[in-house]
């Protein structure tokens, strides 16, 4: 049974349809990683898996748990966390209450060790950690934004994004600890832009235009075929 | 936002840091800094006192206004932190928020007629009975917040009702409210002690002050500082300065927004309660009291910067100490017009309050 299996899901905001029978699945322990043009549906995609859009027609399941109509703050509890592609850090919070608040769901516990898990896994944001988080780079709130999500020790991260507007030094690092946090025992599904290097590391990958499965395949498979390289990774 | 936690986050900087700096270089319409304004409205204040003393004031009694300017600040400061909370959180102006001043007072007042009495503590002029009702106030005030949240303002809420839907509700709240302190209480002033004297205490440079103004002040105080621990320390105070910076990622981060207003409408009802129970001990009861004090609360709210619960304890004491010293020689029913001129001459050197971020 897949870790996340979403199944002919349709979505869309007002009149406006914007996924059309979508079906995904993520198997514990691995990356995937959606790409496709601007407007494909990627971002509704994942607000619709997280809850924070209702799906019109379909199916999504975690971990076995139906979660088609469920608020974010349960989806939370159940071990998926997202990480939006902007405004993704509290930033008048500091570093460290950022990190608190993406464990507030676990109630009033010693947080010490899921921080230092954290802290291990971004050390730069141990030595910032009573800074705001508004007063930091674009890098270093990618890095609190994925820290805050890590938490709640998801088994499911859903990144949108994450390397939006990064320098390519830092998508570079941002790729490097996403794989890191896969080896630690956490699936990944991301959407993104730098589609070549998403799919380099992920174990498999969707195609999405238009709302709809347009191809699908192992990050290999994807990066080899001539008609997704010619229409969705720039030839 | 709620701000508080900028001294706690860079411990010892000045209150005008320098991304504050930085943010006015960038600030097309040229705003000032904070310690600019600040500069300006202390002459201003200096002004008010020179202008007492010329009409005819002493300088002993200007201070003793001033002293009472504080203490009155601190009461619009009660009210205001729930107002700039409940701004910050729900992203609506409350303009019930000045009834909430007027029930925690009636209620206290109803309580201390009910209740048996002590003799007055040390030199206030109140007992236990007035300390116990002020409890007991400060609940029923909180869950009366929560029912009319639950009542009328989740709804408007869950449809996504504009800023201007909701602020006008809590207008109609407002009229509602009052209506039903009238019908309850009449429209006669009332005070918690008639006949009982509450004589000045003669302090160090002729200051004259009452034990119980005294009390109003320190409890502020008290109150203010409790709520900034809140704030910064307490999980529930975080989430609710989470929510306040971005609700979608408070949602996100699995944050139960509901319970997070919930805690809002409680701490800020509560203070309020506590506030119009200040306000009575110190002049007198009357069913338009919550009403006459909105003014100057949204005035030191918005001059502190909205959102800003430190701000809201600034601003509000800057108001208070304006308003009490202009009585030295203008009629005292100008004071919330003070009050909206300093606003106005702050918004206009700095349109985002004294203490807001951006």
């Amino acid at each position: 049974m897949p870790l996340l299996r979403v199944d002919a899901v349709t979505a869309g905001y007002g009149d406006t349809e914007i996924l059309r029978a979508v079906s995904i699945r993520v198997e514990a322990d691995e990356v995937v990683a959606i790409i496709g043009p601007n407007g494909a549906g990627k971002s509704t995609l994942m607000k619709t898996i997280f809850g924070l859009l209702h799906p019109r027609q379909g199916a999504i399941a975690f971990d076995g748990h139906d979660i088609t109509h469920q608020a974010p703050h349960r989806i939370v509890r159940l071990g998926m966390c997202y990480v939006p592609q902007v405004a993704n850090v509290f930033t008048s919070l500091t570093v460290e209450e950022n990190l608190e608040m993406g464990a507030f769901p676990m109630g009033k516990v010693d947080l010490s060790a899921n921080k230092d898990r954290v802290y291990a896994m971004f050390p730069k944001l141990r030595q910032r950690r009573r800074q705001l988080a508004g007063k930091m780079s674009g890098g270093e709130r990618q890095m609190v934004a994925m820290g805050s999500a890590l938490m709640m020790n998801p088994r499911l991260l859903l990144l949108d994004e994450p390397t939006a507007a990064l320098s390519p030094k830092l998508v570079e690092e941002i790729f490097e600890r996403i794989a890191r946090i896969n080896d630690s025992g956490v699936g990944i599904l991301m959407v993104e832009q730098n589609a070549r290097q998403s799919l380099g590391m992920a174990h498999r990958g969707y195609v999405l235009a238009n709302g709809e499965n347009r191809h699908e395949g192992t990050g290999r498979d994807l990066l080899e075929d001539p008609n997704v390289g010619r229409l969705y990774l720039g030839g | 936002m709620i701000d508080a936690a900028r001294p706690a986050a860079d411990k010892g900087m000045p209150v005008d840091s320098p991304d504050a700096e930085a943010v006015d270089a960038r600030d097309p319409g040229g705003a000032r800094s904070s310690r600019f304004v600040a500069g300006v409205l202390l002459l201003v204040l200096a002004g008010m006192w020179v202008a007492g003393w010329l009409s005819g004031t002493s300088a002993e009694d200007m201070l003793s206004l001033t002293a009472w300017g504080v203490m009155l600040g601190g009461i619009i400061a009660l009210g205001g932190i729930g107002l700039t909370l409940c701004y910050g959180v729900l992203k609506f102006p409350n303009f019930a928020h000045g009834e909430f001043l007027t029930l925690g007072a009636y209620v206290t007042y109803g309580m201390v007629l009910v209740l048996p009495q002590s003799d007055p503590i040390w030199r206030f002029s109140f007992g236990w009975e007035l300390l116990a009702g002020l409890l007991v106030a400060a609940a029923v005030t909180a869950v009366v917040a929560i029912v009319i949240d639950r009542l009328l303002y989740r709804p408007l809420r869950r449809h996504q009702s504009p800023l201007v839907l909701l602020a006008m509700a809590s207008l109609g709240m407002e009229f509602l409210l009052r209506g039903i302190v009238y019908l309850v209480w009449g429209s006669d002033f009332h005070f918690y002690y008639s006949g009982r004297s509450n004589p000045a205490l003669y302090l160090p440079f002729g200051l004259r002050l009452q034990a119980d103004q005294l009390f109003v002040f320190a409890l502020a105080l008290v109150l203010v500082a409790l709520l900034y621990w809140m704030l910064t320390r307490t999980r529930i105070g975080k989430a609710m300065r989470a929510t306040a910076d971005n609700p979608d990622l408070a949602q996100v981060r699995g944050i139960d927004t509901e319970q997070v207003v919930a805690w809002t409408w409680t701490i800020g009802a509560g203070l309020a309660a506590v506030g119009g129970v200040m306000y009575g001990l110190a002049s007198q009861m009357r069913p338009d009291m919550g009403f006459v004090l909105l003014l100057p609360l949204f005035a030191g709210v918005i001059m502190g910067g909205i959102g800003s619960a430190w701000g809201a304890l600034v601003g509000s004491i800057i108001i208070g100490v304006a308003m009490q010293l202009t009585s030295a020689f203008l009629n005292p029913a100008y004071g919330p017009a003070v009050a909206f001129v300093l606003m106005v001459l702050v918004l206009l050197m700095r349109p985002q309050g004294l203490f807001a971020q951006r």
